[in-house]
């Protein structure tokens, strides 16, 4: 008798327990999204409209100081054009970023306004936690140049917009190289076999004190690297470069490390995650590196203002078939469960397309994508700015078409790059096997996302 | 005999000597990064001597204000939430052990069987539940998450500690205040809680030890920069993308640790014997 | 009476053995209240809503699909995580023994009466205090590195090291486990506490019976501090599995280089927070409850072959 009761109330226990827990499992984003709270915001045919009461907006980015007084410089310019929209500004670093905005937006706690990566776009965007910025009307994307519109697409729906566009090539330590008593081959035709020579001439004329480059290592240059072999990176949402092409890439960070073109691999693995003022060629120790267009100008400033100027890299191809692309620097997005997209796509516009926070904001996102922009603050930018600017000017006039932005699922694609390049360069793996071992690693994740 | 005497002498100085050495090769890198807190950036690295030839304390003062906000920020956030943590523990482990050690009632076994596996937890295991629950009760971005459960006495190894010490107090002592009318509160608070004295402070102490150190939690749940506490700031000091000033992020570093080193100046007594006694059968 | 009534009259009926375990249902309600709902709401329930998450594919951001065995069949093909319990259990394996010995050995040292025991207590406390904070593992960090205050001292004796050993594959996780044994403050005053209660009397009796101190140690000391050791050793591996910050802070979140300082709660919060796989990561995190309970459960059972107590 008394055991019936023990048996029924435990059972029940359990019951209740289990039923929470699949409650909570079930609940992800559920809830629908509300009219905004306050103010008079409602829906028409042309999306929401802006509400006339008080609004308060809350937006997330990552970056170092510099980037959150300009934003938060910007954020006032904001709220002084609009008086009855108050923006609140999160902010922390890279690494943190990512873990905060997937809880916080699991716990339907996601902030109004957030800046997106590429790695991660087809991530959220797929996981419909992005707004359609199509739908909202307060966002103007005329300024901006159509394809670089068309890398905020995921599957056809304008996720994202671009803040910034950066072209990718080799920035070289001038007066590094002059010290040095050398000069660059020409690098308009240079090949990756004479890259490989000059680095290795540089780490020998220094006798040990510097050395040429160090590998790529990250998705930007792996899909230069595959489009230069007449392949893409993702095709339709799947891996799509061959293991050889791949192998090709691993092996020349292999060639490197061993001919001493490059620091020796534990060294590599170092100073893969240091501040930029600590890295090899702000310190001298290396005087070729691979950068995006947009970040000589914070290397210049950490090396101490020496003297950079911009390269484009090798390619083994003679007729120079494009291969080239604009990667956006960085996305504004809107939640999908925010209470005031209509408040939050203006914020998105006035970010992009107004001139005072393009003045603002400068290009430490980048160059910015409005065009527009960019003619207003020409005036005003810094020597290398100016350099980064006419290189990305001089790749718009070779570019492909831009390649698929990275697939849901592979939002790791630059931390497995580094982890591979890794196990072949302290020869864990050789660069066949580890090609192999990368395609079925990063096709696993995609597949299991979907 | 002086033979003797000699020998105990010296093996009392090579005793002495092995053990100062000891601490001074262990405390050296705490000691050399205080001493690196109080040199210009530049002269840190390739400087291993721990001579103080410079008493530079802009690092300080620049480090303070290196993130956007005064550090000081940070010290109270995070001394809002250890408050906040050791209270609930003081009080609800408490009342917990009461129950466990003194009481009987139904489903005691079990349960005191399940906090006792509670201890060994792993709390990867809970976190995304917990994190679901306190979104839905617009909670997260607050510092609700990192206290509430101090409130309810989820730190079940607490409540064993209270509980062996509790196990050392006489029940003659509840007798005869129960004799005296006494009901269980009373009993509780009056006669029992004062005796317990060794057993709370070596739960406050420990609490504001962990909760002080704790990152995960404090990462996960505080997403508004003016909620991080200091090991949340701490970390952004070492962010890739922005300047590395490893003079400021020194001196930060020894802030952070000075109120555990006041903790342990001040609670040393109470946190050796709590150790101690919890090593007791 | 016979024997067999005088039994049957004063055995305890089940009415009556029930109320005297159950005399305080109410006070315990009351005195047990938070406790009951903190383990129903916060872990209890947590804990099963995970163990249903692990048979599903949960992302954080849309609503978790049924997948069945899945999680468990990859944990089979997964080499990573079989990196990471390679990587954390020889943490524990080598770092919870070797800190244990270093406890052991201070305290015998420490026992045996010195002046200034207190400031060598404290002393030796002291990075046990400091070990979990985030500021040690950047600190840890930075004196390993290759410019690190570490290769400086080798310069001192003639060792001439530009390496960093942070960022050697192979001398990694040597750090982090030196990192552990660093801490060993903490053991160090619970076998203290329990040298203390050896009687003296033990030690001038055998000394009495010519015993050296070796043979003191092995006869005297060790079987009575064996309780001790046990309890030592399981909270050791229960806290050592569940290692973080340090890993965490040292590799800079990557576990690397090359994986070697993956522990296994890394990859979790790797495979969860990294990648969205809030499933899988459930699931790795039961496995985890797994190992540790078997292991617990193993040192309690293999204790009574080795244990001593007293009583």
């Amino acid at each position: 008798m008394r055991s019936t009761v023990l048996s029924r109330r435990s059972f029940a226990i359990a019951a209740v327990s289990l039923v929470a827990a699949l409650g909570l499992a079930a609940c992800g984003t559920q809830n629908p999204p509300s009219a905004s709270s306050t103010g008079a915001g409602g829906t028409t045919d042309t999306g929401p409209t802006l509400s006339s009461g008080d609004v308060t907006l809350r937006v997330n980015w990552w970056g170092g100081d510099a980037r959150v007084e300009g934003t938060n410089q910007a954020i006032e310019a904001f709220q002084a054009k609009y008086p009855n929209i108050h923006v609140t500004g999160e902010f922390s670093d890279w690494n943190g970023y990512w873990d905060k905005l997937a809880t916080s937006v699991a716990g339907g706690n996601a902030p109004d306004v957030v800046q997106m990566d590429e790695l991660y776009l087809a991530s959220y965007a797929q996981r419909d936690t992005l707004y359609d910025l199509s739908k909202l009307s307060q966002v103007d994307t005329s300024q901006l140049d159509p394809s670089v519109v068309g890398l905020g697409k995921s599957n056809g729906t304008l996720n994202a917009l671009p803040i910034s566009t950066t072209g990718f090539g080799i920035v070289v330590n001038d007066d590094a190289l002059a010290q040095l008593g050398l000069t660059l081959p020409d690098t308009d035709t240079w090949t990756w076999d004479d890259l490989s020579a000059f680095a290795k001439k540089i780490s020998d004329a220094s006798g040990g004190s510097a050395v040429g480059i160090s590998p790529m290592s990250n998705g930007y240059s792996l899909r230069l690297w595959a489009r230069q072999h007449g392949e893409e990176l993702f095709t339709d949402g799947k891996v799509s470069i061959s293991p050889e092409a791949l192998a090709g890439y691993f092996q020349l960070a292999v060639d490197w490390t061993k001919s001493g073109a490059a620091a020796s691999a534990s060294h590599q693995a170092e100073v893969a995650s240091v501040a930029l003022d600590q890295s090899d060629i702000a310190t001298g120790k290396q005087v070729l590196s691979f950068i995006q267009a947009t970040q000589i100008t914070a290397y210049s400033a950490a090396a101490g203002g020496a003297k950079f100027s911009l390269v484009p890299i090798p390619t083994d191809d003679a007729n120079k078939a494009p291969y080239g692309y604009l990667k956006p620097g960085m996305y504004w997005a809107v939640s999908a469960k925010s209470e005031h997209p209509a408040e939050a796509a203006l914020f998105v516009n006035f970010m992009i397309n107004d001139l005072d926070a393009g003045r603002i904001l400068g290009t430490e996102r980048g160059i910015p994508s409005n065009p527009k922009v960019v003619d207003a603050i020409s005036g005003s930018l810094s020597a290398t700015e100016k350099v980064a600017v006419d290189f990305d000017a001089k790749v718009a006039e070779h570019i492909g078409d831009a390649p698929e932005i990275t697939p849901n699922g592979a939002s790791a694609l630059d931390s497995t790059i580094a982890r591979y390049l890794q196990e072949v360069t302290f020869e864990q793996l050789t660069p066949a096997d580890a090609s192999k071992a990368f395609i079925a690693e990063i096709q696993g994740s995609i597949d299991s996302a979907s | 005999m002086r033979n003797s005497r000699v020998r105990t002498r010296i093996s009392s100085t090579t005793r002495h000597v092995f053990m100062i050495l000891a601490v001074v090769v262990l405390l050296y890198p705490v000691l050399w990064m205080i001493v690196s807190s109080l040199r210009p950036d530049g002269h840190i690295f390739n400087n291993p001597s721990l001579v103080l030839n410079t008493f530079d304390v802009s690092n300080y003062t620049h480090g303070w204000n290196a993130l956007g906000r005064p550090f000081g920020v940070y010290l109270l956030n995070s001394a809002i939430i250890v408050l906040g943590a050791v209270t609930g523990n003081l009080i609800t482990c408490a009342m917990a052990a009461y129950a466990f050690a003194r009481l009987r009632f139904r489903f005691q076994r079990p349960a005191f069987a399940a906090m006792l596996l509670t201890i060994m937890l792993p709390i990867h295991v809970v976190v995304v539940p917990q994190y679901v629950i306190f979104a839905h009760l617009h909670m997260v971005n607050s510092f609700w998450p990192l206290i509430l459960p101090k409130f309810l006495a989820t730190d079940a190894f607490f409540i064993f500690l209270m509980v062996q010490f509790l196990r050392g107090l006489p029940r003659e002592l509840d007798e005869a205040a129960r004799i005296d009318g006494a009901g269980h509160w009373r009993i509780f608070g009056q006669i029992l809680l004062p005796l317990m004295m060794p057993a709370l402070a070596t739960t406050a102490i420990f609490t504001f030890l962990w909760t002080w150190n704790d990152f995960f939690s404090q990462l996960i749940y505080l997403t508004d920069p003016n909620l991080y506490t200091v090991p949340v700031a701490l970390r952004s000091f070492i962010d890739a993308q922005g300047k590395s000033s490893y003079g400021s992020m020194f001196a930060m570093s020894v802030v952070s640790i000075v109120p555990l080193l006041l903790l342990f100046a001040f609670g040393q007594k109470y946190l050796i014997r709590g150790i101690a006694t919890t090593g007791g059968k | 009476m016979s024997l067999a009534e005088l039994q049957r009259a004063t055995r305890r009926t089940p009415k009556v053995a029930a109320k005297a375990n159950t005399r305080d249902n109410k006070a315990a309600l009351q005195f047990l209240g938070p406790w009951i709902i903190g383990f129903f709401g916060l872990t209890l329930g947590p804990m099963l809503a995970s163990l249903v998450l692990s048979f599903t594919d949960y992302n954080l951001l849309q609503n978790a699909k049924f997948v069945g065995l899945d999680n468990f069949a990859h944990m089979l093909t997964d080499t990573r995580l079989h990196q990471s319990i390679k990587v954390t259990f020889t943490y524990v394996l080598v770092g919870v023994p070797s800190q244990l010995l270093v406890a052991l050995f201070l305290a015998l040292v420490l026992d045996r009466g010195i002046r200034g025991l207190t400031f060598y207590r404290s002393a030796f406390y002291l990075p046990s205090l400091l070990g979990s904070s985030v500021a040690i593992a950047v600190l840890w960090r930075l004196v390993f590195g290759g410019q690190g205050l570490f290769n400086d001292i080798l310069g001192w004796f003639g060792v001439s090291a530009a390496t960093s050993w942070i960022a050697d594959p192979s001398t990694a996780l040597w750090t982090i486990i030196l990192l552990h044994v660093w801490t060993f403050g903490s053991p160090m005053i619970i076998f203290l506490a329990g040298l203390r209660q050896i009687p003296r009397e033990y030690y001038e009796a055998a000394s009495c019976d010519g015993a050296t101190i070796w043979r003191q140690f092995r006869h005297i000391t060790l079987p009575l501090l064996t309780p001790i050791i046990f309890f030592n050793l399981v909270l050791a591996i229960i806290g050592s599995f569940q290692a973080f910050t340090q890993a965490f802070v040292v590799s800079n979140g990557t576990g690397g280089p090359t994986d070697s300082t993956l522990f296994y709660t890394l990859y979790l919060y790797q495979q969860g927070f990294g990648e969205f796989r809030m499933g899988y990561a459930s699931a790795l995190a039961w496995l985890l409850v797994i190992i540790v309970g078997a292991l617990t459960a193993v040192n309690f059972w293999a204790s009574k072959y080795w244990v001593h107590y007293d009583d």
